[in-house]
């Protein structure tokens, strides 16, 4: 198949052999991998806990997002990094890795919630956000956004108990 | 390194053996999805802490958002960070029995230990007494116990992928 080709065209390259034979290299990846999510997905819940009226109700949504969204994007970027080395070093297995699927979908699926929130019901923030009523369209968002982190989180993790890893 | 250098070396070594020997503690042994699940229950737990330990401690360093009061955003965020620590301290101790003695030998799980004692002291006593206190605390406390506590935090979470890492 043509992913899988893919796969093993990236597990022969040098860099996946480098990161795969260096124990300290992919710890220290998967340590930065893994600390990152924590901040940039802890970051992300904060504003989605504040559309759904959770928490920090007295900081305008407008606020919250612009303050932290761009934050959150270079959080996202060094989990990019990280990941796709982190992957360059296993390839074929996570292409075997059911976990690893659904977290690609997940983040997929994160990206277009975050998407459609800025290009449609965002638009309008100024209108809404003095009302501190937030529409249902922006609290759906933040739930689904909720559930999304959740599930890459949860999926994220599932990947080290795939088959052929040792347990831990 | 010893455990705990105020007992005699090897003190609760047997302690630790019987936990991890216990009904609970061999069932979640032998259980890579109970692993699994316990460890994906705790990292969420984790985003939630450090999300909004993060947000209150920022605010309190000056780089938050806006001009919020930092005794208003550890408010509006308390029960949250309350939810996530409750996780955490909830979960942590069944992934502990189910390999206690490897983390008897991991020195990096006793720093855990002992950094995450001092941060909940920490939390619960100077930590609340500046997020909360009206007015302010003159700038130079709130940084130094913004920083503190971010460290702390920062320092758990190292040092619980390092247990992870670091196999004796």
């Amino acid at each position: 198949m043509f992913l899988l080709s893919i796969c093993q065209w990236v597990d022969s390259t040098r860099l996946s052999a480098i990161i795969r034979q260096s124990n300290w290299l992919f710890s220290t990846l998967d340590t930065i991998h893994t600390l990152g999510i924590v901040f940039v997905a802890g970051a992300i819940m904060l504003v989605d806990l504040r559309l759904l009226g959770l928490g920090l109700r007295s900081v305008p949504v407008a606020q919250l997002v612009s303050r932290i969204v761009p934050s959150t994007l270079w959080g996202f970027g060094l989990m990019l990094v990280t990941g796709g080395l982190l992957f360059s070093s296993e390839a074929v297995k996570m292409y075997h890795s059911p976990a690893f699927r659904i977290k690609l979908l997940m983040l997929v699926l994160a990206g277009l919630n975050a998407l459609l929130f800025h290009r449609t019901v965002y638009r309008d923030v100024a209108r809404w956000d003095p009302s501190s009523i937030v529409p249902a369209r922006a609290r759906m968002a933040g739930l689904l956004s909720l559930i999304l982190w959740i599930a890459i989180i949860a999926a994220g993790r599932a990947i080290a108990y795939a088959p052929g890893y040792d347990l831990g | 390194m010893t455990a705990l250098s105020l007992l005699p070396a090897g003190a609760l070594l047997p302690a630790f053996e019987w936990l991890q020997h216990t009904y609970l503690g061999e069932t979640i042994r032998h259980s890579a999805t109970l692993i699994a699940l316990l460890e994906i229950v705790h990292l969420i737990g984790l985003t939630i802490l450090i999300g909004t330990i993060l947000m209150v401690d920022l605010t309190l360093l000056g780089v938050g958002i806006g001009r919020h009061p930092v005794s208003r955003i550890a408010r509006e965020l308390d029960a949250f960070t309350g939810i996530g620590l409750g996780i955490v301290l909830a979960s942590g101790p069944f992934i502990f029995c189910s390999e206690a003695v490897r983390c008897y030998r991991t020195p990096v799980f006793w720093i855990k230990m002992m950094l995450l004692a001092i941060a909940v002291v920490f939390h619960f006593t100077i930590h609340r007494r500046v997020t909360r206190a009206e007015p302010p605390e003159p700038r130079q406390v709130a940084r130094i116990v913004a920083g503190l506590s971010l460290a702390l935090w920062f320092g758990i979470a190292l040092a619980g992928k390092g247990i992870a890492i670091f196999q004796p």
